[in-house]
């Protein structure tokens, strides 16, 4: 796989088909998530993040490498509406979210859907429930209100279910579920949503490799079938290159290369861990 | 070997140092327990002596008078109606007071502190002094016992029911805040199912400590096993008191095994 220190696409045996290079020929041609000039200084004054600019159109799977503290999460945070940026703008589907607070800004963020570390279920409602507690910003009736799951997204909940290959588990209880399970109901709640984004920060961290590869897999599957813009935080190169698009380096708050996945030397990737 | 010395130098001084400090806080544990002694005037002598008294009283009391059971019953149904009552009006209270007293779930800071001294005074009233306070209020009889002991579960359930709030998993919260979900769906899908095991457990808990609360209020008037149990004792009526005592040690280990199990059963 690997000539004069460059990391081929193709990858490994599990790897799904997948268009080469960055741009997904033939698909929309305004990106679905375009961050320009974002930059976030902390209070305390710490320089976060440098002018970041990412651009992913649908289809498109791009994954952010990079060390610890060197800005992924405060990205992830920031492209959500989570943090507040000092400069700069995130566009989502056409609307730029920094510009936005409070209803406007929860409104404006429903078609993004964020994986976490954590697959964050409620450990004692059942698969199917959690699911269907992704829809609960467009049902905000009397009933969701009072703890209730709206009906009418229960046969859209089961076919996401499906999707993630749990359907068979809808009905037990998510606190049950192993850790790969759980993640996979996490990325079928997060569908719930009807995202045009998803976003995954570090999804595969506490899950062994087969668990993260499946993981994975179904985030490629997204992107690929359905369309999604994904953008992935990871720690493990190995996973990066075999899976996205294209990978974006990010060290001390700056954008250090931002290429498809195959023409990503090694080399590059390993500068970025350098303390 | 000089450097040894050195090195051990600072070492022994620490030690010694220590020893002293343990020496010093022993002395203070024993002075403070010899003035409890003095303070509530212990005298062993006295329950030697005194053992003629115990024996008669045990004498007088036995057999227990078993021909009370049935006056006994509507008695002893009353002080676990004043548990059921208690307990229930305690928790309903005591939820929507947590919530504004856990720091991760309340809306702002003046109504966390309003809640927390709220449920702080209800606590720290002993549930004998809210009797107490009802009966001059409403009069004798079981209602003034229910309150007492509603307001007095507001403050243990209050603080508990906080605490559980405070230490639930907030991952699941933020993941359906960031779904777009309103604070009433995120509480009501996040945070309910994730409290609420703990919460019924904690309410049942209290359920057995009010029942056995609610037989003290009977001394002061709050209707209930207690009262009819202090009667007997006024009227020197010993074997009714020692079917009383069965009784009420029927009560409260029935109380304490069905809430045990029950709490088994919802964890």
């Amino acid at each position: 796989m690997t000539m004069d220190g460059v990391i081929s696409f193709a990858g490994g045996l599990n790897a799904p088909p997948m268009p080469s290079g960055s741009a997904v020929a033939g698909r929309v041609a305004s990106p679905r998530l375009a961050v320009r000039n974002l930059t976030m200084r902390y209070a305390n004054g710490h320089l976060a993040l440098d002018r970041m600019g990412l651009s992913v159109e649908a289809g498109e799977m791009v994954v952010v490498l990079g060390s610890n503290g060197c800005g992924k999460s405060t990205f992830m945070k920031c492209v959500v509406g989570l943090n507040r940026p000092t400069g700069g703008s995130v566009e989502v589907s056409g609307q730029d979210l920094a510009a936005l607070s409070g209803q406007a800004l929860r409104a404006a963020r429903m078609p993004i859907a964020l994986i976490s570390q954590n697959a964050n279920l409620v450990k004692r409602r059942s698969v199917l429930a959690n699911v269907c507690s992704g829809t609960l910003g467009r049902h905000r009736t009397l009933a969701t209100r009072l703890g209730r799951i709206p009906k009418s997204e229960i046969e859209p909940s089961l076919s996401f279910l499906e999707e993630v290959g749990l359907l068979h588990l809808a009905h037990q209880r998510a606190g049950t579920l192993s850790g790969g399970q759980a993640q996979r109901v996490s990325v079928a709640r997060a569908l719930a949503q009807r995202p045009h984004v998803l976003l995954a920060d570090e999804p595969v961290a506490s899950l062994d490799p087969e668990a993260a590869d499946e993981v994975m897999r179904l985030l490629r599957r997204l992107a690929t079938d359905d369309g999604l813009a994904v953008v992935c935080v990871l720690h493990q190169p190995e996973l990066a290159v075999r899976y996205a698009d294209r990978l974006v380096g990010l060290r001390r708050g700056q954008l250090q290369f931002d290429l498809p996945a195959g023409q990503v030397p090694m080399q590059q990737i390993s500068t970025l861990y350098v303390s | 070997m000089t450097r040894a010395l050195q090195a051990a130098g600072p070492r022994i001084a620490v030690s010694s140092t220590r020893t002293l400090a343990s020496i010093g806080i022993a002395v203070a544990l024993a002075v403070v327990f010899i003035q409890a002694c003095v303070i509530v005037q212990a005298r062993p002598q006295d329950l030697v002596t005194g053992v003629h008294g115990m024996a008669d009283i045990i004498n007088r009391s036995l057999p227990p008078d078993f021909s009370q059971f049935a006056p006994s019953l509507m008695p002893a149904l009353e002080t676990v109606d004043l548990a059921i009552f208690g307990t229930v009006f305690g928790v309903i209270l005591a939820f929507p007071l947590a919530i504004l007293a856990a720091h991760n779930t309340a809306p702002s800071r003046p109504l966390y502190i309003g809640a927390r001294t709220l449920i702080g005074v209800c606590r720290a009233v002993p549930d004998l002094v809210w009797a107490l306070l009802f009966v001059t209020a409403v009069g004798l009889g079981p209602f003034p016992g229910a309150l007492a002991l509603a307001v007095h579960s507001v403050g243990m359930l209050g603080r508990l029911f906080a605490e559980v709030i405070e230490d639930m998993d907030m991952g699941p919260v933020e993941a359906l805040s960031l779904t777009g979900a309103s604070r009433m769906q995120v509480f009501t899908h996040a945070v309910i199912p994730g409290v609420l095991p703990s919460l019924l457990g904690i309410s049942l808990f209290r359920f057995d400590e009010n029942l056995r609360s609610s037989l003290v209020l009977g001394f002061v008037g709050a209707g209930g096993i207690g009262f009819y149990l202090l009667t007997a004792m006024n009227l020197f009526q010993y074997q009714t008191v020692s079917f009383l005592l069965v009784l009420t040690f029927v009560l409260v280990v029935g109380a304490e095994r069905l809430s045990a199990f029950l709490r088994s059963r919802v964890s």
